[in-house]
């Protein structure tokens, strides 16, 4: 029998949302996918743990959107990295998913918080 | 700067290896230690193949990037279960093997085109009598065919006959050769050109003037060392002197002659009265014909019918004789089709057992790689991808499986050409005909089917199982968590059918196996009507040019039997026109009260012309009348031996001994055109009278009942007395030992008349039932094939069953079920599947034996006793099956089930 895995008190990124975080700590310039994965944690005051089997797959996805664009440049670790960044499609994006993000907050808070009279 | 041809899976792999370097970096500046922080960095990163695998699937990746991917991913997988490898292997090799080796057969057989220019133009022009085909039609008749016909390119008659040929000057030791005989139109309709030399002109074709002979390329080559003079050279045909005038290309396969090999010299075909009207008819030569461009085989076809009509109603000896035409091709594996069909049946039967046993294999493994296939499509990958993915590796299974399967057929194909080895006889007989189309060496054709048949499987049974396997439910798989394995109750109920469908399949095999088994011992069993064992046989050729009289043959042949019948180990000893069975001479005759006007209705019987000794030697009994002796000298009556169904036919309710009948057709009609160069039954009168009636023998293949009987003295028979003779020997040791002593006797009358095909009766019989051999062996190759992997398919299903279980079974125990209890369980389910499968099975054997019941003798297609003893035999194959994995379900320990939990 495989171990469940322990509780964790840190929170799933709801489905969608990881591409929309992704993009966002891309705004500050561009970032190889170990940053990517530390600004994630550091932002959310390591609430947020991106697995790395989720996150290389959505970077290749938004590459493939043509919402971000890479390129190869030397490290910290005096090694080349893959060094992504936002296009300007990739930020239409960003706003985009941005604003439906608001609203979607919006309508849960008034769900979840109704007016008491 | 990136190359622009840089592969994205490097790109890849450099992209996490960055990743694990920064990490190890950061790791190291907080104080760890090198080698744990590299570690460490590995283990927080998790499976980097399967990171890629996901990434990879995001797209992005040339299309041979990924299937690249996912052939290694599958060989790995492969290897990693190298037990359900092997199986799936070693089932799809059976499987394509069988196949690959059955379309070995039929292609050469029945699909591949001839080895001419526009073959599908060339047909076999034919005579029929009442719609059945009896051969080709006369140089005559074809003569006025062609004149008439407009559908056709050129048509020719042709013939062929074992001669006695020098091929080296003067002196060398003659060979028995089948040679050719075709007039020069023969090479023109079959756009053969030759290498060397012309073909025949047709003034050539003109008896007196047909000298000349052509040779095969490959006698060209291995016996005058591919002399580029050879145009010129003489060679010697039966005592006579023939000019080469052409070296032709080996294109004229043996099935078109029924010889054991290629046709290796040709002559002028023609004879001093084949020009006459009395030669119209023919049936003992073939006729072929080419098709202008255009003209459909339909079209021609009707257009021979019409001609044919309008000959017989103006050469009266043709009424009642038709004439039709079909494709050469088709003609090529004649009597043989019906068992091709079969054997394609049988085998595609084989392929579906393989088949179903694998999408039961593959389904119980893509139900156990559930939690894997979750995973992936958890962290991305799309359906299609993950089914292109399993399909992927059921498509390498299988063209592993098809590689092996080429092994197999190669292997078996040679092993059953062995054990049917081409006997010395120059001619195939028509009971032996299938080696010669086995393919031993796998051409492209053969590749290519193997290949086909083998994507083809995959694709058919791995897309259903690749289905099923990727209809993944995220939430419940992972969370089902240690039973895994316990999916679908609908995966295990396909799983079953498909061992059902095993079964079924198996036992119409086993039936069809049996049958002919059945038929095959009947067949050899059959009382041949004489004695079979320590017979001796050979074939001699008494050249007519230096045995000038047939009363010198007849000398020659009386002091070669007494010389023969003085070898110690010789009971007795004949020199014979013919020998049983298979005897194909017949002959027709006339008597009183029989006047025949037309070819159609002259009665025909088999013909024999022998010595005294011939009935004796071969041991036939006599039922009434005298045996020919002695006194019955080449200037006493003629007389003549009939079977008893000659009497039956002819002479019922009387006795025959006494009564006279003469041999050949009516004056007028029906003298065959051949090139015997003695007309036959001219010197003589032809009549003869019978003296004495034989119990009937097989004069015809096995399974023919056999046919009317004339035997009569050569000696008294100048007109059918040729050359050709048979040696029959009865002997008391092994008849094989005697043959250099017989050589010894032949070569000390004439030193230049070889001893050939020198073989005996036993073998001879075999020969008439090879075929069928041939096809029980490979048929119930097949039904222990099929059985041997429905065997495989149900154990697979039960062992699966009982593992799933294993909890409930031990509940069952806790709570006081005793052993007996819980093989029931188990065998039940055996037993459902076994009679699902059997019912299923039986209804398809009564369904298939209208196709079966042409190739059975003496034993019926629904015979009960063999339905029965298949059903058993299956059902009892289906419980061994079950009752291994039932046994380990009686041993379940009840505690060690419940702890597992």
């Amino acid at each position: 029998m495989p171990k469940r895995e322990p509780y964790r008190n840190r929170i799933e990124i709801l489905q969608g949302t990881l591409d929309m975080l992704i993009l966002r700590t891309l705004q500050w310039g561009p970032q190889h996918g170990h940053g990517i994965g530390q600004a994630l944690r550091s932002l959310s005051d390591d609430a947020l743990r991106i697995e790395h089997g989720s996150l290389y797959p959505a970077l290749h996805r938004l590459e493939n959107q043509g919402w971000l664009a890479s390129d190869w440049r030397p490290s910290e670790a005096n090694r080349r990295a893959k060094y992504y960044r936002l296009t300007t499609s990739g930020k239409r994006q960003l706003a985009r998913e941005h604003s439906k993000w608001h609203e979607m907050v919006r309508t849960i808070s008034r769900v979840m918080r109704p007016a008491e009279g | 700067m990136r190359l622009p041809r840089r592969p994205k899976e490097q790109d890849l792999e450099d992209e996490i290896q960055a990743h694990l370097a920064i990490e190890t970096r950061q790791r190291i500046e907080r104080g760890e230690a090198p080698e744990d922080a590299a570690l460490a960095a590995r283990r927080e990163f998790g499976s980097v193949a399967l990171v890629k695998e996901v990434t990879r699937s995001m797209g992005g990746f040339g299309l041979m990037d990924s299937l690249l991917q996912d052939l290694k991913y599958a060989g790995r997988t492969m290897r990693k279960t190298p037990g359900f490898t092997a199986i799936a292997i070693a089932t799809l090799a059976l499987g394509i093997g069988a196949n690959t080796a059955i379309f070995s057969i039929v292609d050469t057989a029945m699909l591949r085109p001839l080895p001419f220019q526009d073959s599908d133009r060339l047909v076999r022009i034919s005579m029929t009598r009442a719609g059945k085909i009896l051969g080709g039609w006369s140089p005559m008749d074809i003569r006025d065919f062609a004149a008439a016909a407009r559908s056709f390119d050129g048509m020719v008659s042709y013939d062929h006959w074992r001669k006695n040929v020098s091929l080296g000057q003067g002196s060398s030791q003659p060979e028995e050769l089948v040679v050719g005989l075709v007039p020069g139109a023969y090479f023109d309709v079959l756009r053969i050109r030759p290498i060397l030399g012309r073909v025949f002109t047709p003034e050539e074709n003109q008896y007196g003037k047909h000298f000349v002979a052509a040779i095969s390329e490959g006698l060209w080559r291995t016996r005058f060392a591919s002399d580029p003079d050879v145009i010129g050279r003489a060679l010697r045909i039966n005592g006579e002197s023939y000019q080469i005038v052409g070296v032709m290309p080996e294109m004229v396969p043996a099935w078109m002659d029924h010889t054991a090999i290629p046709i290796g010299i040709w002559t002028p075909f023609t004879s001093p009265r084949m020009w006459t009207e009395a030669a119209r008819g023919g049936a003992g030569n073939s006729s072929i014909g080419r098709l202008r461009p255009g003209v459909s085989i339909e079209q021609a076809r009707s257009e021979i019918a019409g001609i044919a009509a309008r000959q017989a109603t103006e050469h009266p000896a043709l009424q009642g004789l038709g004439g039709t035409i079909e494709p050469l091709a088709d003609t090529r594996a004649g009597p043989i089709r019906p068992i091709l069909f079969m054997l394609c049946g049988a085998a595609s039967l084989v392929l579906l057992i393989a088949c179903a046993n694998l999408a039961g294999l593959l389904m119980a493994r893509n139900s156990a790689r559930y939690r894997e296939i979750a995973m992936r499509a958890a962290l991305g990958a799309s359906r299609p991808r993950l089914i292109r993915q399993l399909l992927i590796e059921t498509v390498a299974l299988s063209l592993a499986g098809g590689l092996a399967g080429l092994g197999v057929a190669a292997g078996t194909g040679a092993v059953l050409v062995r054990s049917n080895a081409q006997g010395t006889a120059p001619y195939i007989s028509g009971s032996k005909s299938l080696p010669q189309f086995w393919a031993t060496v796998p051409d492209g054709r053969i590749l290519l089917f193997a290949f086909a048949i083998s994507i083809l499987t995959a694709v058919c049974f791995g897309l259903g199982p690749a289905f099923g396997g990727t209809q993944v439910s995220l939430a419940s798989t992972l969370r089902e968590g240690g039973r895994s394995g316990s999916v679908g109750a609908s995966r295990q109920a396909f799983r079953r059918a498909m061992v059902v469908a095993e079964i079924a399949l198996s036992l119409v095999l086993v039936i069809a196996a049996a049958l002919l088994v059945q038929t095959m011992i009947k067949l050899q069993r059959q009382d041949p009507g004489f004695h079979r064992d320590h017979l001796f046989t050979a074939h001699i050729f008494v050249p007519p040019a230096r045995y000038t009289d047939p009363a010198d043959i007849a000398r020659f042949c009386d002091r070669l039997g007494r010389r023969v019948r003085a070898i110690p180990g010789v009971i007795d000893a004949s020199v014979t026109g013919v020998y049983p069975t298979a005897m194909r001479w017949s002959e027709m005759f006339t008597f009183d009260g029989h006047a025949a006007s037309r070819l159609a209705d002259i009665p025909q019987a088999r013909f024999g012309p022998v010595d005294d000794r011939f009935v004796r030697t071969i041991g036939l009994s006599l039922v009434s009348g005298r045996d020919f002796d002695e006194s019955d000298q080449a200037a006493s009556p003629p007389v003549a031996l009939v079977n008893q169904e000659f009497v039956h036919r002819y002479f019922p309710n009387e006795n025959p001994v006494g009564r006279q009948f003469r041999m050949g057709p009516p004056p007028g009609i029906g003298v065959p055109a051949d090139d015997w160069q003695r007309g036959s039954w001219q010197r003589g009168s032809g009549a003869v009278r019978v003296v004495g009636v034989l119990a009937n023998f097989m004069n015809e293949r096995p399974p023919i009942p056999p046919s009317p009987q004339i035997l009569l003295l050569y000696r008294q028979q100048p007109d059918v007395n040729f050359g050709f003779k048979d040696v029959v020997v009865r002997t008391s040791v092994q008849p094989e030992t005697i043959a250099s002593a017989v050589s010894r006797e032949l070569h000390a009358l004439d030193p230049e008349i070889p001893l050939g095909e020198i073989s005996t009766m036993e073998r001879h019989l075999a020969d008439q039932t090879a075929d069928s051999r041939f096809t029980t062996v490979l048929l119930g190759l097949f039904a222990v094939l099929g059985m041997i992997l429905t065997i495989i398919g149900v154990y697979g299903v039960v062992s699966y069953l009982v593992a799933q279980r294993t909890h409930e079974l031990g509940v069952r125990v806790a709570l006081g079920a005793s052993a007996a209890d819980v093989l029931w369980l188990v065998l039940r389910h055996g037993i459902t599947i076994g009679l699902l499968g059997v019912g299923l099975g039986l209804a398809g054997a009564l369904a298939a034996r209208e196709i079966l019941a042409g190739m059975l003798y003496d034993v019926s297609a629904s015979d009960p006793w063999t339905l029965g003893c298949g059903s058993i035999i299956l059902l009892v194959v289906v419980l061994i099956a079950t009752a291994i994995p039932a046994r380990r379900a009686m041993r379940v320990d009840p505690v060690l089930a419940l702890r597992s939990e």
